[in-house]
């Protein structure tokens, strides 16, 4: 018994070593490329005062959170029904309502119900200046004007929550009525024409991610 | 600005003076650059993933929850990454690294003997041959010489896994430089 720890200790020791040496010329220093801070400033400059204008980010933030709920397709038509209204009435107590609902309907449904599960994906956009705001993604065919995101009661705050399928989806915000906006925490997605968009995967365990 | 804390060009950079990003820039790039070169084994590629990384940094630097530690958070982007680049190019012919001299010229703190000239080309060229993941491992655990609990809390990967991964690493570059490197 003894011997065997001495020998994994041994064996650990040699590993150490070896790889201590292995990694010392790696560890080289290397320089990035004296172009870097030149291309990555051309394109900050460029996209930089619409992410972050001038005069202070207190009043002017933006940001957009998204948190999934689950729940059958059936509950699903009845919660998009309501979705709107719901939605309207206030933000952290919203989650709270649809997700204990989803939670009893994912108790009284049968576990093989999985593939066809249904995700409440809940968009937040926070901007202060912004007069409308929408949502337009593969799934309502990139249509303006079909999902709009309602003020919730925190000032500049608003929210659409939106049944989406499991799988992988592209949406961004419209802002008043013009200004296309991708998500800057989520994957992009660029068309043959370089019109970017955002990706958000959702799954059908009640897990996504952008 | 060059003096300014990493804290202090952010909140500069969220009150619109955009320009600050070029101190974040200038300060952490060569540190990132070691990460990238070593991960994907080509300059140009590593050059592709600094720059979509700063870039991804720069959008969402509202999400850096922690702007005193910015350079780990913009760590935590470049290994994403490097991996979601490493992940596209598996595919495509394996690339060797034109860094073979900067490794040569390097010399490891009192292992002068144990290294031939041409050691360090062999040792990238090893590297390069094993998955990702135990090239990701290998390379923060000996390379950039994190903790596997710092490894861990920056890919989500649990440590018992980063170990095994280390290990098998360590194995597959031993059974490859065996009779090159020496001792």
């Amino acid at each position: 018994m003894g011997e065997n720890f001495e020998m994994a200790d041994r064996e650990a020791a040699d590993d150490a070593a070896f790889a201590d040496r292995i990694a010392a010329p790696l560890r080289a220093p290397e320089r990035a490329h004296p172009s870097l801070e030149k291309r990555v400033m051309d394109r900050v400059r460029m996209e930089g005062p619409a992410l972050y204008p001038q005069g202070g980010d207190s009043h002017e933030s933006w940001w957009w959170t998204k948190r999934v709920f689950e729940f059958t397709p059936l509950t699903g038509l009845a919660v998009a029904a309501g979705v709107t209204a719901i939605v309207a009435l206030s933000g952290v107590a919203i989650g709270t309502r649809i997700g204990d609902r989803s939670k009893d309907v994912a108790r009284i449904t049968s576990p093989v119900a999985k593939p066809d599960t249904i995700q409440l994906v809940r968009f937040v956009f926070v901007d202060a200046k912004a007069s409308s705001v929408e949502l337009v993604g593969d799934f309502n065919e990139w249509t303006k004007g079909s999902t709009s995101l309602k003020l919730s009661g925190a000032p500049g705050v608003w929210v659409a929550a939106v049944p989406l399928q499991p799988g992988r989806h592209e949406y961004a915000f419209i802002v008043n009525g013009t200004r296309w906006v991708t998500d800057p925490l989520a994957v992009k997605s660029s068309d043959d024409f370089g019109t970017e968009s955002s990706v958000i995967r959702v799954a059908g365990s009640g897990k996504s991610e952008t | 600005m060059t003096g300014s804390s990493d804290a202090e060009l952010i909140a500069s950079i969220l009150n619109g003076n955009v320009d600050s990003f070029s101190g974040l820039v200038r300060r952490h790039q060569d540190a990132c650059a070691r990460f990238a070169v070593r991960m994907l084994g080509s300059r140009v590629d590593a050059d592709d993933v600094l720059q979509s990384a700063f870039m991804r940094a720069f959008r969402g630097l509202r999400g850096c929850k922690d702007p005193d530690h910015f350079g780990g958070w913009l760590y935590q982007i470049v290994v994403n990454e490097c991996r979601t680049y490493a992940s596209r190019q598996r595919r495509r012919e394996q690339r060797f690294p034109s860094s073979a001299s900067a490794i040569e010229g390097a010399v490891a703190p009192g292992s002068e003997q144990d290294v031939d000239p041409d050691v360090g080309g062999h040792i990238e060229r090893a590297l390069s041959t094993l998955p990702t993941d135990q090239r990701e491992a290998f390379l923060l655990k000996h390379v950039e010489e994190l903790t596997y609990e710092e490894i861990s809390e920056m890919t989500g990967v649990s440590v018992s896994a980063l170990k095994m991964r280390v290990k098998r690493a360590c194995d597959a570059l031993r059974g490859q430089l065996d009779g090159v490197y020496h001792g």
